[in-house]
């Protein structure tokens, strides 16, 4: 069987063992949506009350019940009601992702904007003092938490300058550009350094492949000056991995950067989903989950259609 | 290359940096915009618990009376009141000026429905509890209302200043529309609220009260308290309530900023359990009172940040620390203790503490951990997720317990949970002599104000020496504030009532 | 096997990178035989919030407590974590990966498709789901650590296995009569050594990562005890005032990633020089 049209018929099993997972998991977890909302005043609510409140977020019928309800729900759109917002699950996160896929589209711009030249500079200049500078950087790079450097742009920053960036909030792109950039610029590098150095490295490596394939030697042979061999056979083969790599990368940032938006203090999809959890808010634990592990596979399904109109010659029959 | 490159990112840094100048405008209007960490979670009075519910609704709505700067009663929607001779009947006079935001006048007959729906058990109201006394209401004229009581009940008039017992229209009850819209008498009316994102609330210029020195108030909630100073120090907020002590600390260091500290009514305590071995005796809890250095926990976990208290923290009953037991750490005196009580060798017992509630319980635990080392006792200390905690704590299942509890303005409403012999939460407590019981019960009854000092003292010092509990300090709510605001008054329970004073300049 | 060890110190960022990790392993096994300079729990609370002094060559933390000794005891609690962790998933990867390669048909769908769900999830998600159902912990780290790699492991055997087994020498070794696991074990085994050796330094790099960042969440190992993701989430709100209390836990977690980072691209340049693509 083709392994695109596999994978597609995999996608809904997969999504709905995903759904499962994410139902049982949350279930399995100490302590009840309610006492999470109400803290040690818990401690005085009557059974009664405690009754009507489990019957108000249908808390109180079995596990198979609750399951199907919800999962019916998936489908007409309505992820139910959060506890801890009051309002559909659905709003919440879409409330919350525009920030995420700002951050991840601004992470990957200056990772690629960055990576990609600095590889093909430092393949070029192939075991020079400058390509091992850049060797280097991208090795600390790699190796660096992206909390880590989150956490010293803030020292410098706060201790150098005496300023914070602005924290909290999301200033919306078409409200305040100019806000909404000082607000997930430093964020956006801190996300995108760690991914640069991979960038960096990947291309680097890829380009020097390329330049010792026969074709681009042929070229070379031809008289082709070197930039032009560069830019018109080295590069875009190069590009194969990168994308790969990056299609991996944004399906990741698009599922929340919890620590990084921990630290600059962000409402984004990775704190939604942490606070969730630490709330006991059950439906929003699984919509949130669900629509994180869609997006992840789907931007992973499109990396793999980008690899196959890249590049025709790879059977991706033989991957699984 | 990899300068070239460093030079780059320096380069933004000094970008962003003039981006956030350029964006900190002072702001002249005369809306106060200010910042919280937690959100309101509802909007009828009668049910909210969550303090910060509370914050919000107490702008909105009033209660028959309010507590001022010492938690002494002051007029709200009442002038006037007294109690009867015997303590069961209280009466109030209303203020014929207290006008609803519907523009209906607030009545007697408001009042009644305000307190039934209370009483209602299926309301579910969260201070219920408080107000089981009132047995009839009678409403004479339409301004006058009172309260026969099946009981002596002196700290009702207190529990009457929380909003839980705010006085809502009539009508909106009939209507089923209380906790939908929010309709209450006080200085500001809310006109628009996206949960946990911001409020708007606009002046009230028919307020009983006066006039409010600012025409609305814009909140935004910011859910980390470092973002709340960020937000300060780029002058993007005028006003924020602060909970983080190794927070607040910063905000005098920036400058044009001011940081208002009040004492609370909240009191840190580590909770021993009696009904546990060794806890159940005596010595032994005392001997642990004794090892405690309560100075050197506040020093150490908040940094300073608050006052060494006995069990009763409101500024009328409050007394002085070192007139009770053990009060300056004596390390000789609680092996001594230890060792009459046959646990010469210590033991091993388990500490349980709630993570980030309040942000210092872990630092607390580790500071406790270190001094009681020092006489043989070794914790272990679990710290769990909130609802874990809580859930543990609700049911007694632990030998000792960091925890942040609430105050209330009277001893007897604060207390009669843990330390009466009928008290809801006495699982919790574990722990109840006759002597406690019977002065909790005294001071219920007893209206001459100083004769109720001294029971509560009596109950005071003889708690501190039975040790069920070690009481350790109560911390500080903060509020911070740019220069152009003024005339905030704090309080000890934390309202923000304060800022219907405030004024911009 | 001396060959190897050669090659690997002819490396250049084989031979920093061993450094560093043989460096790690040195003070890792030094703080847990009890040789740091100080008790890492002993507060000496006169002495809180010091810079670097003779006595505390990192200074001390709001307790007082010494920042050098708790960063060893935290280097060698993430260095338990990590190695645990991947020691659990690297073994279980294994088995489900070749048993599924060598069973096929049912089992071996069950499986995959069971890992294609478990890699749906960013892998830090996975962690926080995980330990929320456990409870936080230093061991529900590692099972965290561990749930999230196994399935990584799984493909990574998997794939090489399959192709091994339809080679000759295996029906060979089957035809004279060798028993299913000796051929498992003997021959798969030596072709996936590479591979599996790779991904295991990659692991370790990862697993010290997760683990800073899952203590930094408060989620990892519990206080008294020190990890380096803890001490980072303690210095959060005194960075201005105590400022090592950042920068020598930041430095050390930077450097022990980079140490295994380093020796697994040598590793992968020595042991499978074809492989040139970074494994997620």
């Amino acid at each position: 069987m083709n392994y695109l049209i596999r994978r597609l018929v995999t996608f809904p099993l997969v999504m709905f063992g995903v759904s499962v997972l994410v139902f049982v998991a949350i279930r399995l977890v100490p302590g009840d949506s309610i006492t999470a909302m109400l803290g040690t005043e818990a401690g005085l609510l009557t059974p009664e009350q405690r009754q009507s409140l489990a019957v108000y977020f249908g808390l109180d019928q079995g596990w198979f019940s609750q399951y199907w309800r919800w999962l019916s729900g998936v489908f007409s759109g309505n992820l139910g009601i959060s506890v801890t917002y009051g309002k559909p699950v659905l709003d919440v996160i879409l409330e919350r992702f525009p920030l995420t896929l700002e951050l991840a589209v601004l992470a990957m711009v200056i990772a690629l904007g960055i990576g990609l030249p600095l590889g093909v500079f430092a393949a070029t200049r192939n075991e020079k003092r400058s390509d091992l500078a850049v060797r280097i950087f991208a090795m600390i790079g790699q190796s660096t938490p992206s909390f880590v450097i989150g956490l010293l742009i803030i020292f410098a920053l706060s201790a150098g300058f005496g300023i914070l960036p602005a924290m909290g909030q999301f200033v919306p792109f078409l409200e305040d550009p100019l806000g909404n950039l000082s607000q997930l610029i430093l964020p956006a590098m801190t996300l995108g350094l760690s991914f640069t150095a991979s960038v960096t490295r990947i291309s680097r490596s890829a380009v020097l492949d390329v330049l010792g394939d026969d074709y681009v030697r042929t070229a070379r042979a031809k008289g082709a000056p070197k930039a032009r061999v560069i830019w018109r056979h080295a590069l875009p083969n190069a590009l194969i991995p990168v994308v790969t790599l990056s299609g991996v990368e944004f399906g990741y940032l698009l599922g929340g950067a919890v620590l990084v938006e921990q630290i600059f203090a962000l409402p984004g999809l990775g704190r939604l989903v942490l606070d969730a959890i630490l709330q006991r808010d059950y439906a929003l634990v699984q919509g949130s989950v669900l629509f994180v592990a869609l997006n992840f596979m789907i931007v992973n399904l499109l990396v793999d259609l980008t690899y196959v109109m890249l590049d025709p010659r790879i059977r991706l029959g033989g991957r699984a | 290359m990899t300068y070239g490159f460093t030079r780059k990112l320096l380069g933004s840094a000094a970008i962003v940096a003039s981006i956030l100048v350029a964006t900190a405008a002072p702001s002249f209007a005369a809306t106060l915009k200010m910042a919280w960490a937690q959100d309101a979670t509802g909007l009828d009075p009668h049910k909210q618990t969550a303090f910060s519910s509370i914050r919000l609704l107490e702008l909105i709505y009033e209660p028959l009376v309010r507590l001022d700067a010492d938690l002494k009663t002051v007029p709200a929607i009442a002038t006037s009141w007294s109690f009867s001779e015997d303590a069961k009947t209280l009466t109030f006079k209303l203020d014929p000026k207290a006008k609803f935001h519907n523009g209906a006048p607030v009545t007697a007959a408001d009042v009644k429905a305000s307190f039934t729906r209370i009483l209602d058990q299926a309301t579910g109201a969260a201070a219920r509890a408080n107000y089981l006394s009132i047995e009839a209401m009678e409403t004479p004229d339409e301004h006058t209302i009172v309260f026969k009581l099946s009981q002596p009940d002196v700290p009702l008039l207190t529990a009457m200043g929380s909003i839980n017992a705010a006085i809502v229209p009539a009508s909106e009850i009939a209507a089923g529309k209380i906790g939908t819209q929010a309709v209450g008498s006080g200085p500001f009316k809310l006109e628009k609220w996206e949960p946990n994102a911001r409020e708007t609330l606009v002046v009230n210029s028919d307020w009983a009260g006066g006039k409010p020195g600012v025409d609305g108030i814009e909140i935004r909630v910011l859910p980390d308290e470092n973002a709340i100073l960020a937000a300060l120090r780029a002058k993007q907020v005028d006003f924020a309530l602060l909970n983080d002590p190794l927070v607040a600390t910063l905000v005098p260091k920036v400058a044009g900023l001011t940081l208002n500290r009040k004492p609370v009514l909240a009191y840190h305590v580590l909770q021993l359990n009696p009904s546990r071995k060794p806890m159940t005796e005596l010595k032994v809890r005392q001997a642990i009172s004794c090892a405690i250095d309560r100075k050197d926990i506040l020093d150490t976990a908040l940094l300073g940040e608050g006052e060494v208290t006995g069990p009763l923290t409101m500024p009328g009953y409050r007394s002085d620390p070192s007139t009770l037991f053990c009060y300056s750490r004596d390390v000789e005196k609680a092996k001594k203790l230890m060792a009459d009580a046959g646990y010469a060798g210590g033991f091993s017992a388990t500490v349980i503490a709630a993570t980030g509630e309040p942000p210092t319980a872990a630092s607390e635990a580790q500071v406790i951990q270190s001094q009681l080392q020092e006489i043989g006792i070794k914790l272990d200390i679990k710290l769990m997720e909130l609802n874990v905690y809580v859930d543990t704590w609700l049911k007694g299942d632990f030998d000792m317990a960091v925890a942040l509890n609430g105050g209330r303005a009277d001893p007897y409403s604060m207390y009669n949970r843990y330390w009466t012999k009928a008290g809801n939460l006495q699982k919790v407590a574990n722990y109840i002599d006759d002597d406690l019981d019977s002065l909790m019960q005294k001071g219920r009854v007893e209206t001459d104000p100083a004769k109720r000092r001294e029971i509560f003292s009596a109950f005071d010092k003889h708690l501190a020496e039975v040790s069920p509990w070690i009481w350790l300090y109560t911390g500080y709510s903060y509020t911070a504030q740019q220069q152009n605001v003024q005339g905030y008054v704090p309080t000890p329970d934390g309202s923000l009532f304060g800022i219907s004073k405030i004024t911009l300049k | 096997m001396k060959a190897f060890f050669q090659s690997l110190l002819r490396h250049p960022s084989g031979r920093i990178g061993a450094a560093i990790v043989l460096l790690y392993i040195i003070v890792a096994l030094l703080s847990q035989a009890g040789l740091t300079p100080y008790d890492p729990l002993k507060q000496f609370r006169i002495e809180r919030l010091q810079g670097a002094t003779l006595a505390h060559w990192m200074g001390t933390d709001m307790f007082g407590r010494d920042v050098l000794s708790r960063l060893m005891i935290g280097i060698g609690q993430s260095f338990l974590v990590a190695f645990s962790s991947v020691g659990l998933a690297a073994v279980i990867g294994t088995l489900l990966g070749l048993t599924a390669a060598w069973f096929g048909h049912l089992w071996d769908g069950l499986v995959m498709r069971l890992m294609d769900v478990l890699l749906a999830f960013p892998a830090i998600l996975l962690a926080l789901l995980f330990i929320a159902v456990v409870g936080p912990g230093t061991f529900t780290s590692i099972l965290a650590i561990a749930f999230v790699y196994t399935p990584i492991f799984t493909r990574v055997v998997r794939g090489p296995a399959l192709s091994i087994k339809t080679r000759d020498f295996v029906d060979a070794a089957r035809s004279f009569g060798s028993s299913t696991s000796y051929i498992l074990t003997r021959h798969l085994m030596l072709n996936l050594v590479a591979p599996l050796t790779v991904q295991v330094t990659l692991a370790l790099a990862w697993s010290l990562l997760t683990e800073s960042g899952l203590s930094f969440l408060g989620l990892g190992t519990q206080p008294p005890n020190s990890s380096l993701g803890l001490m980072l989430a303690d210095s959060v709100n005194l960075m201005e005032m105590a400022p090592w209390l950042l920068i020598f836990p930041a430095l050390a977690v930077m450097l022990g990633i980079l140490g295994f980072n380093l020796l697994g691209d040598a590793l992968r340049d020595i042991l499978d020089p074809r492989m040139r693509r970074v494994v997620a």
